[in-house]
């Protein structure tokens, strides 16, 4: 098999168009407090869903408004029209914007009489015992009712079979931050392959990117004028970060929550309480300033990856109506001056409308900080 | 700019400006003799200068913002300091709101919730005017929320407190949410130096009793206003959102009793609320209220004869506390009184809630004017506007009118661009007569 779909950022229903028609059940996830374990253990395929390339999301507006963040509107677009044909969706409450994804498709499916697995997992925004075991009550409502709509009940066994294959993605996903630390990966290279997990299956992802890894590892690196970090709203569209590499940035890092954040660190499961294992740690990472509890760690863990790869200046891309990540200047913005890390903040929609106006900035960013 | 409320020049002291603004309505309405409605004014003084003079009697003061549970705050001898008093008592005023809000700009995004921005301006600015001992907040009601309460305990650098309030409104939510209330005592019992004990059980009793009569007598209000022609003008909607901070107080008890005995009083005289000659038709701001303009309940009583029965905020659903010694059946009860506070209640899970709300809002109160006048900083509920008005035009055939405005923010939308979006709707879809013509 080749590794050039992973490189392929339109969203692809082959996988799961193949995975259902062995007669098995394709789900699509919204957020990050969905664990794809218990999805994989139930014999699901769990389609992360994403609006990368979405052009005009208007039969979306006309249900959300216009107040709404783009990407949450692009993603009900892409249910509305057929670009995605699923079995179901599970979302979290990771804004209240991805709550009302499921809401209207909950709504608009039932109205067109489209039979849809729909289910929704309360993810606590602050982290204490309390909170991990209310979350973990969640994860086995969501199992129970996983197996009895797959036929496949979840088991602590499945679920440490699905943790072996995700910690799999983990390991190559970190071996690619190795060669984007080496600049021989771009940043828009970077996100496709990123991307590629949210719609192939586990098995057809970890073969392609070990493919990918084996190749890249040859390869020289990318001269660049600037090392460059990425943070921000949700950034699944690569092409936006190829406009910033167009003008003599390299991004090496990011803290995205369709790049580096939605790997993170290898699952250690506990044999003794396997879902517990699971619930404390999508709980504890820090995936996204949604919880009021982690953006200390988060601002700690963007300085010491602006350290651990020389970074010269940071990128913060904020989604209209994203108010997640609209407020992280205030106290990270000291945090980097203090390690001369300038930032560069930027306003985005989901539709790649100011990319003129990218560029310039891009280039101005750069210029300032090339050495 | 209309008004100048403040000297730009010099730093502003919120409290003590807003005490003095208070009182000056209230000596305002002493001179014109207006006794039979001083009543509407006293709850104001109260509020504000129990605040002010927390620290001179002797009391810790309690930011609060959220649902969080303000009777367990008072059995503890603290004054609870609802923060969205601030944003919501000076909307109307351009150039103050206006100052917190730009100076919450600088940081973050335009979008954000001008309730939010407004206290993280003064808060930044330092112009509180008084120091706060703690802070307790919860997880909702909004994502801007969310933004602003972390950002709040980092400026105001004093303990805090989160309560996580779960998505879904069920057992399993009101537990989650008991077990949190759990761990409150022994926050508040470090913070205070008093100890839950016995005698603090039963100084809790009491005010959760006194929180009992408010709430049967916010219900009664409830079912007043259910009358055709209404009595109660859509201004007192307002005034019974200052409830929050006074959970079992006195004064909150006294100032609803009063309010019901006019009301009563009136509807025996079968008066109406409107200021035209007769109701024609009852109105139902879905969404929250507009604080930066109020006076446009006032122009559609004048007007067209409309009067705002209910609006999202102002409907109050809650519980009853049955069994005040059973300390578990309290917590439980306290978590799902918690999770029923306005607007909490219909638009911070599911949809569905909202949906439930509107079906005891619009049939309940007999709705026949339906009104999205949607707060653009509440995006959560503009993302569930059409599943709902397209239910309230299903059940109840009732087209929905949606007006975007800033309900904080007086620059967003004039006074006169509003009059003209609502006189329009109510002129050519509902048919009304504008009797101010």
């Amino acid at each position: 098999m080749s590794y050039e779909k992973l490189l392929e950022t339109n969203i692809s229903g082959e996988s799961a168009k193949a995975w259902k028609a062995s007669g098995k059940k394709a789900v699509g996830y919204v957020c990050c407090h969905v664990p794809t374990e218990i999805l994989i253990a139930a014999d699901v395929m769990p389609v992360r869903l994403r609006a990368t390339n979405c052009v005009d999301s208007s039969d979306a507006e006309a249900w959300m408004s216009s107040f709404s963040c783009s990407f949450a509107k692009s993603v009900l677009q892409y249910l509305m029209n057929g670009t995605y044909d699923l079995d179901g969706l599970v979302q979290s409450d990771g804004c209240m914007m991805a709550t009302r994804i499921l809401d209207n498709w909950s709504h608009i499916a039932k109205k067109n009489g489209k039979a849809q697995f729909i289910h929704q997992i309360g993810a606590p925004r602050i982290t204490n015992e309390i909170s991990i075991g209310y979350y973990k009550a969640e994860l086995q409502t969501l199992a129970d009712k996983l197996g009895a709509f797959s036929g496949k009940a979840v088991t602590d066994e499945g679920l440490k079979s699905a943790a072996a294959k995700t910690n799999e993605v983990r390991g190559l996903i970190a071996q690619l931050f190795t060669l984007r630390k080496e600049a021989k990966v771009s940043g828009t290279e970077a996100l496709r392959i990123m991307l590629a997990n949210c719609d192939l299956t586990i098995d057809e992802y970890i073969a392609a990117l070990g493919e990918f890894i084996a190749d890249a590892k040859g390869r020289g690196p990318i001269k660049a004028r600037a090392r460059l970090m990425m943070i921000g709203s949700a950034l699944d569209n690569p092409e936006y970060i190829r406009v910033i590499e167009d003008k003599g940035g390299l991004v090496v890092a990011d803290a995205l929550c369709f790049g580096a954040r939605s790997f993170g660190e290898k699952l250690v499961i506990d044999d003794k309480d396997v879902l517990g294992s699971i619930a404390d740690y999508y709980l504890t990472r820090n995936t996204c300033p949604r919880a009021l509890d982690n953006r200390p760690a988060i601002h700690k863990e963007i300085v010491d990856t602006c350290k651990a790869y020389d970074i010269q200046g940071i990128i913060y891309e904020k989604m209209q109506n994203c108010e997640c990540w609209g407020g992280e200047s205030y106290y990270l913005e000291p945090d980097l001056k203090a390690i001369g890390v300038p930032m560069l903040q930027v306003e985005r929609e989901e539709q790649m409308a100011n990319a003129g106006q990218l560029a310039i900035r891009a280039e101005a960013f750069v210029e300032m900080i090339e050495k | 700019m209309a008004t100048q409320n403040f000297d730009p020049t010099k730093p502003v002291n919120m409290i003590d400006l807003t005490c003095n603004q208070v009182d000056s309505i209230y000596q305002h309405m002493l001179s014109k003799g207006m006794p039979e409605v001083m009543w509407t004014v006293d709850i104001q003084k109260y509020v504000w200068e129990e605040v002010r003079d927390a620290k001179k009697n002797g009391k810790k003061l309690i930011a609060f913002g959220g649902p969080v549970p303000v009777t367990i705050i008072r059995a503890f001898d603290c004054i609870p300091f609802f923060l969205d008093t601030i944003p919501t008592r000076i909307a109307s005023m351009e150039d103050l709101a206006g100052r917190y809000i730009d100076e919450t700009e600088k940081y973050a995004p335009t979008s954000t919730c001008a309730i939010d921005k407004v206290q993280i301006g003064v808060a930044l600015k330092g112009e509180f005017g008084i120091d706060i001992d703690a802070f307790v907040h919860a997880t909702v009601p909004c994502d801007s929320a969310r933004i602003a309460y972390p950002m709040m305990e980092r400026l105001f650098g004093c303990p805090c407190f989160t309560f996580d309030c779960p998505f879904r409104h069920d057992e399993k939510g009101y537990a989650y949410l008991a077990q949190q209330i759990e761990a409150f005592i022994p926050f508040m019992e470090e913070l205070t130096g008093l100890k839950w004990d016995a005698g603090r059980y039963e100084k809790f009793k009491g005010i959760m009793e006194e929180s009992n009569k408010a709430f049967d007598l916010l219900t009664q209000l409830g079912d007043l206003r259910k009358k055709t022609p209404c009595v109660l003008p859509g201004r007192m909607l307002v005034l019974n959102e200052i409830v929050a901070p006074l959970a079992g107080t006195e004064a909150c008890t006294a100032m609803l009793q009063t309010q019901l005995e006019m009301g009563n009083m009136l509807a025996d005289m079968g008066m109406t609320a409107t200021r035209c000659p007769e109701e024609r038709y009852r109105v139902c701001l879905m969404q929250n209220m507009l604080w930066s303009n109020t006076g446009i309940m006032d122009w559609m009583e004048k007007c067209y004869g409309a009067i705002t029965v209910m609006d999202g905020f102002g409907y109050q659903d809650g519980v009853i506390f049955d069994d005040l010694d059973n300390w578990e059946r309290v917590k439980m009860q306290t978590a799902e009184s918690m999770l029923l506070t306005p607007m909490i209640h219909g638009a911070t899970g599911p949809t569905e809630y909202w949906l439930k709300v509107i079906d005891k809002m619009y049939e309940d109160y007999k709705v026949n004017v339906s009104i999205f006048m949607g707060h653009v900083g509440c995006k959560h509920t503009w993302a569930s506007g059409k599943i709902v008005t397209d239910y309230i035009q299903q059940k109840f055939g009732i087209p929905t009118l949606y007006v975007d405005v800033d309900a904080i923010d007086p620059r967003y939308k004039s006074n006169d661009e509003l009059r003209a979006q609502i006189g329009e709707y109510f002129e050519s879809v509902v048919g009304a007569e504008n009797f101010c013509k």
